[in-house]
């Protein structure tokens, strides 16, 4: 049925050489690769139950009174977004479960691209030829950050709606241009009535359509430039070690797809978040002590609290002081983490192309600079929890802020160097120590010693081994002997052709296993 | 092959159909437990309420004896703070001290210790007897709590007068909260009507003192019905409330129970391959056809 209704289509559009190079594209087995995936499946999670909401929700600030389920607020004025959203939670069958896993998604989408970007930093995934996608994904964490704080926004609860109040003064704060891109963006003065129908628009069609845009751009590089790969396994340089799309991948892909929905449901079931209706409408005089943003807006929200009240003034113009963690923090990472590619090559004067992936412990210096910066954020995101944290705690909310400020200088210079050290550790390999030199000691008539360096004895010079790489597969042959491979690689597989394998292949799996010539 | 392929994509859809039928259940029973629930007072403040209009000249002497024996080393016989380590009682009302005795703030053990939330030392009545008593002494300050009709207050004025006086320092969820310099605000939690009667009158220690033209006494009905009701015990629909603390307990939750479990999903499903094939080394191969000469490209890396 099937095999006939393809072949139908197929003789009209001539789908079949595209989509059969397709389905043989190799995927490295690791289950770090999946990592990418999380992000892919709870971004079409987002899509899916953001387009239920959609049909519920109505963007607009007109003002109304509501009469509902929700006792509390009965009778009470709110914008037609607020209590759209009351509604979608009360009153529409299921509106609620979408509603938690929409935001459970979205928790889960950015964390997901902050781990996957983790995976490509830490093992140099990054280096030529991929510097591109590297870029593509990190536009992507920003465009996943904003749309988030969009969506945040969009209820129109007391809330959000001071989370828009501090995105506006941040705004507002940039030099020169700050009030008046301030008032444009936001249709007027705030809060105004523009905010939730520009704020919609942009959250459920442009910010969407751009992210899906450059994830396809993302997914076609990856298919053209092949995935990396660990070494082992016969993964080398020039070849590509894994399993094809079809049946593999397409089977785990696809029941991963489930597992990732299964956790977005289970965590929208069983555990509330963002329950508006215990926040009220926003209503501009009135405020909530202690409001934070989602976490992926909490290391901002964290900066703005630990952040020295200075203002700098210039000559004729003041910087406010939500300038400096509000936009410059933000433009410093975005700025560093795009050029980082570039940035490393430059400073390792490394110009080679890479397939193989390095192991965090072997680049000593980069996964130290990355826990560190890491750790940072991590700091950051933890101090948006100041006052939970002095409450909880019972001590006094400045105490909790000093040491927070001394905590986001501190963690960072202990991880670095610690991570280094363990690094390391892990490489189980003595560093080169001071060699000795060829010296001849002299003794004079009366009585001193000294040295002249001279050229080594022939067979004596200082060599240093180069690392041997050790298969994790080594082929042999009937009598136990290596194969070993001068005259090329030699492929073992069902697939590879007759007579190459010794049977041990598996022809779905198509492993390529290639020794190193050794040297 | 097929039947492994099918267990792949079948058993993680399982898991999501249970997931999501757990999830209709759950949302249906909160739904329907969630939507009524009655006005209602505690024992002790219904207790409290209706002896206030019955004094009598033994619980006044009752009242004095406690003091004398509890109270009197640190506010002075009289109840005036000539001791000099603790404030004078007198004028502060009847609804003061009963606040400061049914939360269990007073007595302290020293002089220096922090009033802390605890069982209160005393029984209702004999809370009632000192309280009366140090009314006595002179008139004035906060009465006991009276009566609530909280039946007839309104939930929604009570909830739009909670946010715009009391959110800002107890948090719109009544969470509680640490303001500045070391004060906190305590969560509005297992409080009876009267205290937060009380509470609001008086103005315990850093907390303002809001008076009959701040609030009128309907509108503080209508702000404790919410209390009592709304912040003591939130509706939930969703789940899982977590202490009302917003977005920071959601987040860490989100990153560590969420994407953790994503993590252990790809993990499980990410390295099954190299298992399989310890179970199975002669595979399947066959029944499906080789497709070696197209991968083969795959091979020759640019
Ligand atoms: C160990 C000393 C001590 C004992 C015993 C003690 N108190 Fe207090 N009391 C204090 C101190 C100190 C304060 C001030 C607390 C503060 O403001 O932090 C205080 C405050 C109060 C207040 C609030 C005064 C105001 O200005 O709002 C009341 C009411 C009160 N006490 C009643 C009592 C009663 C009734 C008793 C006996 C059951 C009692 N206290 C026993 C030390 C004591
Ligand atoms: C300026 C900040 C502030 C505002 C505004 C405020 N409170 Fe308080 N409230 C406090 C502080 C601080 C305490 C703790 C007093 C103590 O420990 O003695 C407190 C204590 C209380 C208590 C006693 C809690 C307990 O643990 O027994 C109640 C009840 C209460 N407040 C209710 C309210 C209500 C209702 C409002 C709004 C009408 C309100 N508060 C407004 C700061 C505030
Ligand atoms: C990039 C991916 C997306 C992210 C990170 C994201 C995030 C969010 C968040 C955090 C909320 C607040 C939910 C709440 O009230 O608790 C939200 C609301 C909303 N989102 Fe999205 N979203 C995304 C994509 C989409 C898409 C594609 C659509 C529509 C097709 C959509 C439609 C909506 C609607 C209508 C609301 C308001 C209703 C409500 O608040 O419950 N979203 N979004």
């Amino acid at each position: 049925m099937i095999d006939s209704l393809y072949r139908w289509v197929d003789d009209r559009l001539n789908i079949s050489g595209g989509t059969r190079k397709l389905l043989n594209k190799i995927f490295p087995d690791h289950w770090s690769f999946m990592l990418g995936e999380i992000a892919l499946y709870s971004f079409v999670i987002l899509v899916l139950t953001g387009i239920f909401l959609s049909l519920y929700f109505v963007p607009s600030q007109k003002d109304v009174i509501y009469h509902g389920s929700y006792l509390p607020l009965d009778g009470t004025h709110m914008s037609e977004a607020y209590a759209s959203t009351i509604n979608l939670s009360f009153s529409v069958r299921t509106g609620l479960l979408m509603r938690q896993m929409h935001h459970w998604a979205a928790n889960i989408f950015v964390g997901s691209i902050v781990v996957h970007m983790c995976r490509i930093f830490f093992t140099g995934g990054f280096r030529r030829p991929r510097e591109f996608n590297w870029i593509i994904g990190v536009n992507l964490l920003i465009l996943a950050i904003f749309n988030g704080f969009l969506g945040y926004s969009l209820p129109d609860d007391l809330v959000s709606g001071t989370g828009i109040r501090i995105a506006f003064s941040i705004l507002e704060a940039l030099p020169i241009v700050g009030s008046y891109l301030a008032t444009f963006l936001f249709g007027g003065n705030y809060p105004g009535t523009a905010i939730i129908p520009r704020f919609f628009i942009l959250h459920v069609l442009i910010l969407p359509a751009i992210i899906a845009a450059l994830i396809g751009a993302h997914l076609g590089l990856l298919v053209k430039q092949k995935h990396t790969q660990f070494a082992g396994n016969g993964a080398t340089e020039r070849n590509v070690v894994g399993s094809p799309m079809w049946p593999i991948f397409i089977a785990k892909t696809n029941g991963f797809l489930f597992l990732v929905a299964g956790v977005t449901a289970a965590l929208g079931a069983a555990v509330q978040i963002n329950p508006i209706w215990q926040y009220g409408p926003y209503v501009p005089y009135h405020v909530s002590y202690a409001v934070q943003p989602d976490w992926y807006m909490g290391w901002l929200d964290g900066a703005l609290r630990v952040m020295p009240s200075w203002e700098i003034v210039f000559p004729g113009h003041m910087i406010p002081n939500a300038f400096f963690p509000g936009i410059l923090l933000p433009g410093i990472t975005f700025t560093l983490l795009m050029m980082w590619p570039m940035l490393e090559a430059r400073i390792r004067n490394d110009t080679l192309e890479h397939q193989i992936l390095e192991e965090p412990r072997n680049n000593p210096w980069r996964t130290s600079i990355g826990a560190a910066v890491l750790s940072f954020y991590f700091v950051l995101f933890g101090a948006s929890a100041t006052d939970v944290l002095a409450n909880y705690l019972q001590v006094s909310l400045n105490t909790v802020l000093i040491t927070f400020r001394v905590l986001c200088i501190l963690v960072p210079l202990i991880v670095g160097p610690v991570t280094y050290k363990i690094c390391l550790e892990l490489q189980h390999q003595h560093r080169p120590t001071k060699t000795k030199r060829h010296n001849i000691v002299m003794r004079s008539a009366e009585g001193g010693y000294s040295t002249i360096e001279v050229q080594a004895r022939p067979g004596d010079e200082r060599t240093i081994l180069p690392p041997i790489p050790v298969d994790a597969m080594i082929l042999v042959n009937d009598d136990g002997e290596p194969i070993l491979a001068d005259g090329g690689p030699v492929t073992v597989g069902a697939g590879a052709g007759p007579g190459a394998g010794s049977g041990r292949g598996n022809g779905s799996r198509g492993l390529f296993r290639i020794p190193r010539s050794y040297r | 092959m097929g039947l492994r392929l099918l267990r792949k994509i079948l058993v993680p859809f399982a898991a999501l159909v249970l997931a999501a039928a757990i999830a209709t259940i759950a949302m249906g029973h909160t739904h329907s437990t969630t939507a009524a629930s009655t006005p209602s007072m505690s024992p002790e403040a219904m207790q409290l309420a209706s002896l206030a209009s019955q004094t009598t000249k033994g619980q006044l002497a009752e009242g004095y004896q406690l003091f004398a024996a509890h109270c009197s080393f640190c506010h002075g016989t009289r109840a005036d703070g000539t001791t000099g380590i603790a404030p004078n009682l007198q004028g502060l009302g009847a609804g003061t001290v009963d606040l400061w005795l049914s939360t269990g703030w007073m007595p302290l053990k020293t002089p220096s210790a922090q009033p802390e939330n605890k069982v209160p030392s005393f029984s209702p009545s004999q809370i009632r007897a000192i309280a009366m008593w140090v009314a006595s002494l002179r008139p004035g300050g906060v009465p006991l709590a009276p009566k609530l009709d909280l039946k007839s207050a309104s939930l929604s004025t009570g909830f739009s007068l909670f946010t715009l006086n009391c959110a800002p320092c107890h948090t719109i969820t009544g969470a509680g909260d640490a303001l500045a310099d070391g004060y906190h605000a305590p969560p509005l939690h297992g409080i009876s009507a009267a205290q937060v009667w009380e509470a609001v009158r008086s103005g315990p220690q850093n907390m303002p003192i809001f008076g009959d033209r701040n609030i009128t006494p309907s509108q503080l009905e209508d702000i404790v019905r919410y209390v009592t009701q709304k912040i003591e015990h939130p509706q939930n629909p969703g789940g899982l409330g977590l202490g009302g603390v917003g977005p920071v307990a959601e987040g860490f939750l989100g990153l560590f129970a969420g994407v953790g479990a994503c993590l252990a999903a790809a993990y499980w499903v990410g390295d099954r391959t190299e298992r399989e094939e310890e179970e199975d080394p002669h595979g399947h191969g066959t029944d499906h056809g080789p497709e070696g000469p197209e991968t083969a490209p795959e091979g020759a890396h640019a």
